[in-house]
């Protein structure tokens, strides 16, 4: 009896590792690009001003919140500082960007391919001139997750859609964890998607 | 075959223990081992948790069988934790992962055990032990809020120790115990083959019952 109970306090001695996270830590960004993709191919690019919003795998609607609208211009600003060129979506770009914010209350794995494929179409093809194409998406990865929120930003290959007949993704970056859409966090969540993709630069 | 030939172990080393009891005239009684442990990580799996574990116990039932002879039941607890500043991480698809990660892991080793007393009449009595069984482990590896992998498992445990016993006073049954012991765990992970450490234990033993 004396050994069970000091197995039980003992258990409770275990060092929490949640507890042991700051909201900063907690947070994982995750980037994933098409590999057979140059990105000194694309010279202009352009973003939606507003942020697609998914709620438990459907699409809630548009919004351009302060914090939407920060997170809008860290990628326009982090698009520019890789040589990139905004122009107007009537103006032909190479890429275009969707930023999408996800909210999932299940708590089961998740497979990122599962929203990709399942809400794939939540800015709909037709807002980049290509309705009835479909959206294909990089291989994806699954990870345990709880209730959450997701920032998403996706880079479209708007420049071969026609030849592709479809509009490739050619890169994504996901920046999830506590905290993820505070005003602070969402500036740094996407520098910290840009930074780990030094990749992402055109030839000028 | 690997995990047979440890089960076989197991079942070999308990047979013993049994043969021991049955043949023997009992010469003491019931001896209860207490013991805070701390716990330092040794080889590959020091290559994934290096901070040393001040987070553990271990204690023992044992049978006296002869004066210096005893035999019974081992376990313990341990936690384990490592955290590593944020990092980027390849992921198998080719994807780029940046995170805190972390390791958090609980082994209870559930052992056979046998003790040999080397001085069982002195006023400082060293002695060596053996227990070999099996191991419950939880592990669990994080990136920041995110588990990667979760496990838990049985699996195999070995720990010969060596140590002094302190009697409080000449020829007493309780007393003061401290010891070293190296833990060896196979375990299989993505980042860890094993939970193999030293341990430094020290703690009171005293008898059950006559």
């Amino acid at each position: 009896m004396l050994a069970i109970a000091g197995l039980v306090t003992a258990s409770s001695c275990t060092k929490d590792p949640m507890n042991n996270l700051s909201a900063e830590e907690s947070r994982i960004y995750i980037t994933n690009k098409d590999n057979n993709v140059n990105f000194g191919n694309y010279k202009t690019y352009s973003i939606a001003d507003s942020v697609a919003v998914i709620d438990n795998n459907r699409f809630a609607g548009e919004q351009a919140t302060a914090v939407d609208q920060q997170i809008i211009a860290a990628v326009k600003s982090a698009m520019e500082s890789r040589g990139f060129v905004r122009v107007a979506r009537s103006q032909s770009p190479d890429l275009g960007i969707n930023v999408s914010r996800l909210y999932n209350t299940s708590t089961s794995v998740v497979d990122l391919n599962d929203y990709w494929s399942g809400y794939g179409g939540y800015y709909d093809p037709y807002y980049w001139g290509y309705s009835g194409y479909g959206y294909g998406y990089p291989s994806s990865y699954a990870l345990v997750q709880s209730t959450e929120a997701m920032l998403s930003v996706d880079l479209l290959d708007l420049k071969n859609a026609s030849a592709n007949n479809s509009i490739r993704v050619v890169w994504n970056g996901v920046a999830r964890g506590s905290g993820v859409f505070t005003s602070d966090a969402a500036t740094t969540g996407v520098q910290a998607l840009f930074n780990q993709s030094p990749y992402l630069n055109t030839v000028r | 075959m690997k995990n047979m030939k440890q089960r076989n172990l197991i079942l070999f080393f308990v047979a013993f223990l049994f043969a021991v009891v049955a043949q023997a005239q009992p010469k003491g009684g019931t001896q209860l081992t207490l013991q805070y442990k701390a716990a330092l990580p040794t080889g590959t799996f020091k290559n994934t948790v290096s901070d040393n574990s001040f987070r553990g116990l271990q204690a023992s039932v044992l049978y006296g069988v002869t004066k210096n002879l005893a035999v019974g039941f081992g376990t313990g607890f341990q936690d384990f934790y490592q955290k590593y500043p944020r990092q980027l991480y390849t992921l198998s698809d080719g994807g780029d992962l940046s995170a805190v990660r972390s390791f958090s892991i609980q082994s209870i080793p559930l052992l056979a055990q046998v003790k040999w007393n080397g001085a069982p009449d002195a006023g400082i009595q060293p002695y060596v032990a053996l227990g070999v069984g099996g191991n419950l482990v939880s592990y669990n590896d994080y990136a920041g809020e995110f588990s990667l992998e979760q496990k838990t498992k049985l699996g195999f445990a070995a720990r010969p120790e060596a140590g002094l016993f302190i009697p409080f006073h000449k020829g007493g049954e309780t007393g003061f115990t401290a010891g070293a012991s190296y833990n060896l765990m196979p375990f299989s992970s993505t980042a860890v083959s094993n939970l193999n450490h030293i341990g430094i234990q020290a703690g009171l033993s005293f008898p059950l019952r006559k």
